[in-house]
């Protein structure tokens, strides 16, 4: 009666197909499904005439190859996402060309002209402190919106790192998972394995990982660096912690097997959401928030010297006429010795948009790296010589030990302070002092001199040398918009490749829901071709019985 | 290859994505009215674009330099062609003076209209701008330049409050201008080119007058050296006079002769009359008087104090003649200054004029650069407008085309 079995092996075979198509299209928009297809088979058959159909096995068609390059490619997509959503922030501050820093400093400069051409004029004076207040809040402003940005990283630090330890903690959890139910049923555990390959893309949206799979079974997972982040059914857990150099700065830190936490340089990481944050906090958003720092240490401390040269309405000798900020220089928290180290601009223009870093070496010298180019350099024993660099003057306080480092930011934190320090216009030293020769005028209030000297600054090249403070705000207005602009072809080139991969790893993952209703047309077809196998068995079967 | 049906949408949607994208961005600079909207837009263009308008405000801040150099120059040439007509009134009562036929009652009317000028050259010395500080000051410019001192029965005498401070405006990149001149070189100065001045001795007793000096040789060694003349009797009873050259200390002595040409230095005196022993005379080039000496306030006040004496003697008459002729060469030296300062205003003004045709032409070049780096070309953005639209609508109209292609709707 092997008529009734072959119909009824090609009637399961077709339920199976019906079934599998069916699944098919109900996970037809289900994220990280693979589409599945029945391999059929001949039965077993010992003699010429076959026993009927088998399904040897419902196939998740996955391309592993395909899935790690698209992984890839997506990993760098998301690292250029996070990298331009963050950068094209500070774009649209500088687009606003009216609210930006140019026509503030432009209005104050003009200001400075007005009192130049009527130095005793009490309205003239006041002008000058108005429009000094304002471009100082303007700096301080745009300071402020940048450090917001900065505690706003922090956070979308922590939230990333937890959820790069959800997720890889699920695939630890599902290596054991897959494996148990191979060992069990001996079949393919289909949807766990979905489950943890959409995480493993999941993980790369996040953070850059290698995938290594170990005995076609376990998934192991390294960070760029090679740092294991799951080994089979274990997952060791990132942690965003304070920077032992600057403990406002969240850095990335692991945890290994004997449980301490070591911090991750931010170079360690390119990829994904992570790598994108840390690149830009540390390619843009340190060197603006530094160079911006600069213009109002530079602008700040030599429009002081020349104001301080001169003579005020009352007769008096200028004082400074803006606070600035001050170097900053922290020691790190795992410094072992007792040091400290404290600095003040030396010489402001030779102030560079970079922090440093200085390590205490032996013999009592200091080693100091720029951090901008990598350049290195020896500072001499304090007690034999002047430790000065690029434009900052250090002083050791206490004793660090050899080894123990400190982060130099000159210039980090010099627009936060960036205010007027006067109070009355009359204060405004526009007269230079008397300087005993009687063809040049005395001090009085008609003597412009100082003004005129204090409106030189609008172009003289005091930044590095070589900018004046307006041209140190073009080049940052180019730096930024040079790094939107590369980051945004950037992501236009790597997304157009993703979209590629994507369709590439779709077109063998993915459901085509015509081709499903197709084959469920046919797999009907099939149904009820068996069906009728069925019936013509019943049938001969019949014509038999009425014989008797 | 298949397409799985997620594929179709999502490619359709990143379609519309991108179309939209651009779309907005034209449909943005065309709202802005700027091609460089972002400074990622263009960044070289948008960090020049800074550039160019801090050129564009330093222009500005130039042109209202030079306005209010404008003015400050303006009221001053105003204040001097009041001074130079009040010097040429004060010289032609002097000369009135001069004729011999005056009665003491004549001089003392003439004195009188002397003071009246007098002290209208004393306010103009003292002229305020609509600030309230004094023109001639100097750096000084809350006092007032000239101060007044009691002299008793003679007019009061003036002194210079101010400084030697000259105002300057930066009127261009690179040129700084004087904006005003100081009271004391407007009104207590002879130009450096100006004519040698003969002052009689304030003691003198004689009846000696003097006329010159003239140049007979102004290549002559001691040639614009200050010459002191002293007439003294010697012991035969006979006069005898002294040129002291006093920059060398030089000096040659002679007899004097009434009405005999003296020659020194290249100059020629000629005196007349009886000089007394002791008498004396100073002959010095305009330009190398002190202020005291170059005083327009003192020359003319002099003149009004000597019309004020009587005069009865030959002696007296002889005092007024040598202070008058010395006024009015001095008014003279005292005009020319005038009128030199008023010429260098007049240059400096005029210099201004040309700046501004240079900072409006600069105006315009900047702004065209400007234009041209950010501004939005709007032919060439309604073309990409319209175009972009196209694109979003036929990559909304493909969607929605894709989407409606499906084997349901033709089984069954």
């Amino acid at each position: 009666m092997s008529i009734f079995s072959i119909g009824l092996s090609g009637l399961s075979a077709a339920q199976t197909a019906l079934s599998t198509t069916s699944n098919n299209l109900s996970n037809v928009y289900t994220e990280g499904y693979n589409r599945q297809l029945p391999i059929l088979g001949e039965s077993y058959s010992n003699g010429s005439t076959g026993t009927g159909v088998s399904v040897d096995e419902v196939q998740r068609q996955f391309n592993s190859y395909v899935t790690e390059q698209y992984n890839d490619a997506n990993s760098q997509t998301s690292a250029l996402e996070s990298y331009q959503s963050q950068v094209s922030q500070i774009d649209n501050l500088l687009a606003d060309s009216d609210a930006g820093l140019a026509p503030l400093m432009q209005d104050f400069f003009s200001s400075l002209d007005d009192l130049s051409g009527a130095a005793s004029d009490p309205a003239a004076r006041e002008g000058v402190l108005g429009s000094a207040s304002s471009m100082a809040a303007q700096f301080r402003s745009f300071d402020s919106y940048l450090g917001d940005m900065r505690s706003s990283l922090n956070g979308q630090l922590e939230g990333t790192v937890t959820d790069i330890n959800n997720t890889a903690t699920q695939i630890a959890s599902l290596n054991d998972q897959i494996t148990q139910a191979r060992a069990k049923s001996g079949e393919e555990p289909n949807t766990l394995l979905d489950k943890r390959d959409k995480l493993v893309s999941d993980l790369n949206e996040l953070v850059g990982a290698d995938l290594n799979v170990q005995d076609g079974d376990n998934y192991n997972i390294n960070l760029e660096n090679g740092q294991p982040l799951v080994s089979g059914t274990r997952s060791y857990d990132l942690e965003a912690v304070s920077s032992s150099e600057d403990p406002s700065r969240t850095v990335i830190g692991y945890r290994d097997a004997a449980g301490n936490v070591n911090q991750i340089d931010d170079s360690a990481f390119e990829n994904g959401e992570l790598g994108g944050l840390l690149s830009f906090r540390s390619e843009t958003l340190d060197s603006v928030q530094n160079q911006l720092g600069r213009m109002t240490a530079v602008l700040g401390s030599e429009f002081n010297a020349v104001h301080e040269d001169g003579v005020d309405l009352n007769g008096d000798d200028g004082e400074a006429f803006f606070n600035v900020g001050s170097p900053r220089v922290m020691s790190n928290s795992e410094n072992d010795g007792t040091g400290g180290i404290t600095a003040e601009y030396d010489d402001v223009n030779q102030l560079t948009s970079s922090d440093y870093r200085i390590t205490a070496t032996e013999g009592g010298e200091y080693e100091y790296e720029r951090l901008s180019d990598g350049k290195t350099g020896t500072l001499p024993d304090p007690d034999t010589g002047e430790m000065t660099v690029d434009g900052v003057a250090l002083n050791v306080t206490g004793t660090p030990e050899e080894g123990d480092t400190f982060m130099l930011q000159p210039t980090r934190t010099a627009a936060q302070d960036f205010e007027v320090a006067i109070t009355e216009g009359s204060e405004i030293a526009a007269s230079s002092s008397a300087d005993g020769d009687d063809s040049n005028g005395d001090v009085g209030s008609g003597n412009n001199e100082n003004a005129l000297a204090l409106l030189d600054l609008q172009s003289e090249k005091i930044v590095g040398g070589t900018s004046s403070v307006s041209d140190a705000y073009a080049s940052l207005v180019n730096d930024v918009g040079n790094t939107t602009n590369i980051t945004q072809v950037n992501l236009d080139a790597q997304s157009g490749l993703t979209e590629q991969l994507r369709e590439y790893q779709q077109s063998e993952s993915g459901v085509n829901l015509d081709e499903e209703y197709a084959n469920l047309v046919r797999y009907q077809q099939y149904y009820q071709a068996n069906a009728r196998v069925i019936d013509v068995g019943s049938q001969v079967l019949d014509s038999v019985l009425q014989l008797r | 290859m298949r397409i799985s049906t997620v594929t179709m949408y999502e490619q359709g949607v990143s379609a519309m994505n991108r179309q939209q994208a651009d779309f907005t961005q034209v449909g943005q600079q065309i709202a802005s009215g700027k091609s460089v909207v972002n400074p990622s837009d263009d960044p070289r263009a948008a960090s020049r674009a800074v550039g160019v308008s801090q050129s564009l405000a330093v222009n500005e801040q130039q042109e209202s330099s030079r306005t209010s150099a404008r003015n400050s120059l303006g009221q001053e040439e105003s204040v001097l062609n009041s001074v130079s007509d009040a010097i040429g009134s004060a010289k032609s009562m002097v000369v009135q003076a001069g004729n011999g036929t005056l009665s003491d009652a004549d001089r003392e009317s003439l004195a009188s209209d002397l003071e009246g000028t007098y002290e209208t050259l004393v306010g103009l010395g003292n002229t305020t701008d609509g600030n309230g500080t004094y023109l001639f000051s100097g750096y000084q410019d809350n006092a007032k330049a000239f101060s007044r001192t009691d002299a008793g029965d003679n007019v009061d005498t003036i002194g210079y409050e101010g400084d030697q401070g000259v105002k300057q405006q930066k009127i261009d990149s690179e040129r700084s201008m004087k904006t005003s001149d100081t009271g004391s070189d407007v009104f207590m100065k002879f130009s450096s080119g100006s004519e040698y001045i003969a002052e009689a001795g304030e003691g003198n007793t004689g009846s000696m007058t003097f006329s010159g000096p003239d140049v007979r040789d102004a290549t002559a060694g001691g040639y614009g050296d200050a010459y002191e003349i002293e007439f003294t009797e010697n012991g035969a009873g006979d006069l005898e006079y002294t040129a002291t050259n006093t920059n060398t200390g030089d000096s040659v002595t002679a007899e004097y002769t009434d009405g005999e040409t003296i020659e020194f230095g290249g100059l020629a005196m000629t005196m007349e009359g009886e000089p007394a022993d002791g008498d004396s005379l100073s002959v010095t080039q305009g330009g190398d008087m002190d202020e005291q000496q170059a005083s327009l306030f003192k020359t003319i006040g002099d003149t009004i104090n000597a019309l004020r004496q009587p005069v009865e003697t030959d002696a007296d008459q002889a005092a007024l003649d040598n202070t008058l002729s010395t006024a009015s060469r001095k008014l003279d030296a005292s005009l020319d200054n005038v009128l030199t300062t008023r010429a260098s205003v007049g240059a400096r003004m005029n210099e201004l004029d040309a700046l501004d045709d240079v900072g409006g032409n600069r105006e315009i070049a900047y702004e065209q650069t400007r234009s041209d780096l950010v501004d939005l070309d709007y032919n060439s953005a309604i073309s990409d407008y319209m175009l972009s639209q196209v694109g979003l609508q036929a990559s909304q109209k493909s969607f929605a085309d894709i989407q409606q292609m499906s084997l349901f709707q033709y089984l069954n």
